[in-house]
């Protein structure tokens, strides 16, 4: 049913597409970057006009 | 098994949850894209098995019991489990009654 490789190896940038910039731009907490190895979010909030 | 991030989400494995009532799933081949038409955010689930998972959790007294049902090896559950707890964060699932 699944690919045990996947799970483990599947790298992930998470990307917002809004119209807001995060000055900060601190590096995501480990947490976060197990989480991102599965699941990616985007927002299309600011995307008008690019479809 | 206790979910990492669980604190911070409220997150329960013990718990019944679903997929959220204003989300759905489109199977694509990487896994399955997830849409809410509330927040208008997209998830996009990379992993097949975890798609098998939320699939699974409407008709799963708990998350543990979907799990199972889903037959997700005990090494691959702490992975499953906190992107899960990311999904009900983003309300792509949602506690149920």
């Amino acid at each position: 049913m699944s690919d045990p490789d996947l799970i483990e190896n599947t790298t992930v940038a998470t990307t917002e597409y809004t119209d807001e910039t995060d000055e900060t731009d601190q590096p995501p907490e480990p947490d976060e970057l197990l989480t991102e190895t599965l699941v990616e979010e985007v927002s299309i909030d600011g995307m008008c006009g690019v479809y | 098994m206790t979910a990492p991030g669980a604190a911070q989400t409220g997150f329960d494995p013990s718990g019944a949850y679903r997929l959220h009532r204003q989300a759905e799933l489109r199977d694509e081949p990487f896994g399955a894209l997830a849409y809410h038409f509330g927040t208008r955010r997209l998830s996009f689930i990379k992993a097949p098995i975890l798609v098998d998972v939320v699939r699974a959790l409407g008709d799963s007294v708990s998350v543990d019991e979907a799990l199972q049902r889903c037959a997700v090896p005990e090494f691959q559950r702490p992975a499953i489990l906190h992107a899960l707890a990311g999904l009900a964060v983003s309300q792509m699932i949602e506690p149920r009654a």
